[in-house]
């Protein structure tokens, strides 16, 4: 009994160290103080000005949401269309050798160091802007990097995601479509693809919130291109640390993720059973 | 025979983004930035120039140590009593582990430091240690709840229908059948801490760096000296990526904390 006690005292508590912060956070995103110490009244300012553009960084803001949206949607499409069709290839090889070579390749991007990751990919940039002559530091070639740079870390996990339902799946299912005269590819989206399809979905979201989320690699190889994570570290210095209109900002987008990660979480529950 | 060709999209662009810059890391690493010439040493000559390298390196290890010690005292109990049957929502319990990991890591930061100095604590390697541990407590949970659900209580009770103390039974049969979860819980603590990047500077006021900063602020000046310090993160990281596939034999990269998504 009072071993129980303890343990829930102890579990209790390390949670509330970890959501204080954030709670904290979403306290003090109804009040307009600049600085997080005194509650100056309750007031739902901070989000209008998030959408009326009045704040003292709302230009900054908007721009920097529609970079980390237009980044995190092609990331998350790119990686998602690449991890599929590698995960689908990657259970249809038989040889050992070689899936050894693709789980090996799979790993590097989840365990190296992100700030290591970030360098490679730094150099191997350069090489491309030397051997292809581009010099332009536009918004599009930044944006393309970007997206290019963060890939390479999302589609393995949409790879990791959807190949336990493809080794799960029937393949003589496909394979009886074939015998029914189904051309391959016909097959594949009529069979394979929906057999899979949850697996999918998880992964993609996946990738969209390992990509909003990402920092180290994106600030190593941009210059002038705010996303949301780097317009966070531009404030770091600041005599205050959360203005109003960020702390509103990004209660918005704890809800989301919050949300978005039950979503989620439903299927995962699933497939440990 | 159409499905194998289906990987040749993802293993060009994995050949293209992953493989290739770690080439370039091994390469730029022995290239002297000055000429342009191959020199196996120049830049670690002039890295072990930098006067700020071994505070940094001393730094770091003590960071990392103690994060990575704290991780494993605090993730242990929570990992293991959230196996036990008395917990009957373990579900929402991991997720509200887990969900913090959510929310943008920088923008934690910038919370707790704003939390310290409502209460008025002084920010320096305590707040540092304190800031990595929150951060990557999760990556220490996650793989032990996986591996602790996976032993076969049979064993636990034939322990103690031998004569073990559940206190015994714990140390002797428990612990020693986790060890893969706790190896890859700490090379998923320990290097990532390590090499992290911003987080030091938050925490402690631009006062300290770690590995991760110092490599960050490298990168301006010379790129080939920013690659000579990966190169020998990435020796470490083979090594940790050999241990821990020795003891996970059965994970398709589920030891990473691939049971986490």
């Amino acid at each position: 009994m009072v071993r129980k006690i303890f343990v829930r005292t102890f579990i209790a508590a390390v949670l509330i160290v970890l959501y204080l912060p954030i709670v904290w956070m979403i306290v003090f995103s109804f009040t307009d103080t600049p600085s997080f110490s005194n509650w100056n009244g309750f007031t739902f300012d901070n989000y209008i000005n998030l959408f009326t553009g009045n704040g003292s960084n709302a230009d900054k803001i908007q721009e920097a949401i529609w970079n980390t949206l237009f980044v995190g949607f092609f990331v998350s499409l790119l990686s998602t269309v690449l991890g599929t069709l590698g995960a689908i290839g990657l259970h249809a090889i038989r040889s050992k050798r070689i899936k050894t070579v693709y789980n090996t390749v799979n790993q590097i991007p989840l365990i190296n160091s992100e700030i290591v990751t970030a360098i490679a990919l730094a150099l191997v940039f350069n090489l491309f802007a030397t051997t292809l002559r581009i010099t332009d530091g536009s918004w599009g070639v930044t944006a393309l990097k970007l997206i290019l740079a963060q890939t390479s870390f999302c589609a393995p996990y949409v790879l990791l995601n959807v190949l336990p339902r493809l080794q799960k799946s029937d393949n003589k299912i496909y394979e009886a479509a074939l015998d029914l005269g189904c051309t391959p590819a016909k097959a594949m989206f009529k069979v394979v693809l929906p057999d899979i399809l949850p697996g999918i979905i998880v992964g993609a979201l996946l990738a969209f919130t390992l990509s909003i989320d990402d920092f180290v690699i994106t600030k190593v190889n941009v210059t002038s291109f705010e996303t949301l994570s780097t317009l966070l570290y531009g404030l770091k210095n600041g005599k205050q640390p959360l203005p109003a209109d960020i702390r509103a900002l990004f209660t918005i987008i704890f809800f989301v993720v919050f949300s978005l990660m039950m979503v989620l979480y439903k299927p995962r529950k699933k497939t440990d059973n | 025979m159409f499905k194998k060709f289906m990987a040749a999209p993802y293993a060009v662009f994995m050949t293209l983004f992953v493989l290739l810059p770690l080439a370039l890391v091994l390469v730029f690493a022995f290239i002297d930035a000055s000429d342009g010439s191959f020199d196996m040493l120049a830049n670690f000559k002039e890295l072990a120039k930098e006067d700020a390298l071994g505070k940094v390196v001393k730094n770091s290890l003590v960071a990392g140590l103690s994060t990575s010690v704290i991780c494993l005292l605090l993730g242990y109990p929570i990992a293991y009593y959230l196996n036990k049957p008395e917990f009957n929502k373990k579900g929402v319990m991991i997720g509200l582990f887990l969900a913090p990991m959510w929310v943008n890591f920088l923008l934690r930061m910038m919370a707790t430091k704003a939390v310290f100095n409502v209460i008025g604590v002084k920010m320096g390697m305590g707040t540092v240690i304190f800031g990595l541990s929150y951060e990557f407590l999760p990556f220490m949970i996650m793989p032990l709840y996986t591996t602790i659900q996976k032993i076969d209580k049979c064993y636990i009770e034939g322990a103690s229908d031998l004569g073990a103390t559940p206190s015994r039974a714990f140390w002797k049969v428990t612990v020693p059948l986790s060890m893969p979860g706790i190896l890859s819980g700490l090379t998923m603590v320990m290097i990532p801490s390590i090499t992290t990047f911003a987080v030091t500077e938050i925490m402690s006021n631009g006062k300290m760096m770690l590995l991760g900063d110092f490599i960050y602020s490298l990168k301006a000046d010379s790129l080939n000296m920013a690659a000579a310090i990966s190169f020998v993160l990435l020796i470490f990281m083979a090594i940790s990526m050999v241990i821990s596939n020795k003891y996970n034999k059965d994970g398709d990269g589920a030891s990473k904390g691939g049971g986490l998504w």
